[in-house]
């Protein structure tokens, strides 16, 4: 019985020690964290699956400055995400606009995550976030947003050099889309006979990967390059 | 030989209806660029409304490649009109205004005649399509800008980089050209079997159209059919735009083209050759 019961005491011992951190505790790491970087650019590669789109990867420049200015560059026609990357980060910094409850824990990239679960207090466009959050070193692995203009939108980041800033060498957005179509009359593609497609992802889900690097950071960046 | 060519050029030249080509394609590429420019963003809205809820979409894509595009699917389809109405002339019109005699009594054979009809028929075609790419193309660029080029497909869109845009509008151009050496060749063939200006040319046109009909109809009794008509085959110019090329499936449509040029000169020829001139 003896031996029962503390078996028991170190499954729970070992339970509190993963989520010794409450919700808002980890929510003010992950920002501290981010906070280090007040601008930002790097160089980017683009890499595209989205359903009913045969578009090839593409380079271009990013910019980003406190708190959510953020802009992509490039020289062609690119498919991003609506939210920039740091929406969810930018949600997370005001305490106040929601509350945070622990959702348990969870592996992600083999990383053991805290699981958070925001719900907005306020009026908001966004439904429910979920963050899986690396504790130990305060980065946010993984995040799923539920929106009101855009539905589920989750945003998966992979850190590398550049984690002592919370800046991720990549990210990759799977984003629900609706099946492409458009009247044959329209595109003025009378002769053509639907075919099933070999390429693209044909899941209903895009899928946005943006691969960062030579990151150039607070150089007090104006905001003549954020305009159009 | 040139003699004879230049000569076919002038007779061409010298009619009215051979300007109408280039008047209908001035005015269809004018109207099209123009209603482009005043509300060509509601027409990409139209378009990219589905992928606009879920994407930011970055970049100009209303630029002169689209346009040029644009333009391309709605008048390549009607083009071979404009070329039989010239080319459907070039044997039956003499016959009918009683040249063709005069023509023959000279000291060419009556293979060069016709050869030199095929190619100055070849060359009205060919200054037709360059036109048409001196205002879809040239104009279009200059007006819209460059930039990647979005290929519209009913159910797919492929966005092609600008600098991947230009070699395949020279090719497509020179597609459609060989494409439309297909209908001059096929209204020279009809021109030597009628003695008026008016049966190859309306014979032309009908089959076109009926030929064109049956391809669009999306009817499972026509899919064997359609390999073997040459309008199935003219518009091979849009997988010029398709990421991969489908080299096969170009290299075949061209196959079938070349072979109905063969075959209809072929006949051409021969009929030619033996018809007996009684105007």
């Amino acid at each position: 019985m003896m031996k029962y019961k503390l078996f028991l005491f170190l499954i729970w011992c070992h339970g509190m020690n993963g989520s010794a951190q409450t919700p808002q505790e980890l929510i003010a790491k992950v920002n501290k964290n981010f906070n280090g970087v007040k601008d930002y650019s790097a160089d980017l590669m683009m890499n595209f699956s989205i359903p009913g789109v045969n578009i090839e990867p593409m380079a271009g420049k990013v910019f980003y400055k406190q708190p959510d200015k953020f802009r992509v560059r490039t020289k062609g026609i690119v498919f991003l995400p609506k939210q920039n990357p740091y929406y969810a980060l930018a949600l997370l910094k005001d305490t106040d606009a929601y509350t945070a409850v622990s959702g348990g824990m969870e592996e992600i990239q083999a990383v053991n995550c805290s699981v958070i679960n925001i719900i907005p207090s306020k009026e908001n466009d966004l439904i429910l976030g979920k963050f899986w959050i690396d504790a130990a070193n305060g980065l946010v692995i993984k995040s799923q947003l539920t929106t009101k203009s855009n539905g589920t939108v989750s945003i998966e980041n992979t850190f590398g050099s550049m984690r002592t800033f919370a800046l991720p060498d990549k990210i990759v957005f799977t984003i629900d889309v609706a099946k492409f179509k458009v009247p044959k009359a329209v595109a003025v593609d009378l002769n053509s006979k639907s075919a099933p497609k070999s390429g693209g992802n044909p899941k209903g889900t895009g899928i946005i990967s943006l691969q960062f690097s030579k990151y150039v950071l607070n150089k007090k960046m104006t905001d003549d390059v954020f305009k159009d | 030989m040139i003699n004879l060519i230049k000569l076919e050029l002038f007779k061409i030249v010298t009619k009215p209806r051979s300007y109408l080509g280039f008047l209908a394609i001035t005015v269809v590429v004018i109207l099209i660029q123009f209603a482009f420019y005043v509300d060509g963003k509601q027409y990409i809205e139209f378009i990219f409304q589905a992928l606009q809820n879920s994407f930011q979409i970055e970049g100009n894509i209303l630029n002169g490649s689209l346009i040029c595009f644009i333009i391309l699917q709605m008048l390549i389809i009607q083009m071979p009109l404009l070329v039989a109405l010239v080319t459907g002339d070039l044997v039956s019109g003499e016959a009918a205004s009683g040249t063709i005699r005069l023509l023959l009594s000279k000291t060419y054979s009556r293979g060069q005649i016709l050869w030199a009809k095929f190619i100055a028929g070849n060359i009205y075609t060919f200054a037709l399509i360059l036109w048409l790419g001196i205002l879809a193309l040239g104009i279009g660029l200059w007006v819209f800008g460059t930039g990647d080029l979005v290929v519209l497909k009913s159910d797919e869109l492929v966005i092609l980089r600008a600098d991947d845009v230009i070699w395949r509008f020279l090719g497509a151009f020179f597609v459609a050209f060989f494409s439309l050496s297909v209908i001059t060749t096929f209204s020279l063939m009809l021109s030597c079997f009628a003695d008026n200006s008016i049966t190859p040319i309306v014979a032309s046109m009908s089959v076109i159209i009926i030929f064109t009909i049956i391809g669009t109809l999306d009817v499972q009794l026509f899919d064997t059919i359609k390999p073997a008509l040459f309008t199935t085959h003219m518009i091979i110019w849009r997988n010029l735009f398709d990421n991969p090329l489908p080299t096969s499936q170009i290299v075949t449509s061209f196959a079938i083209l070349f072979g109905h040029i063969v075959l209809f000169l072929s006949v051409a020829f021969w009929h030619f050759k033996r018809k007996d001139i009684q105007n």
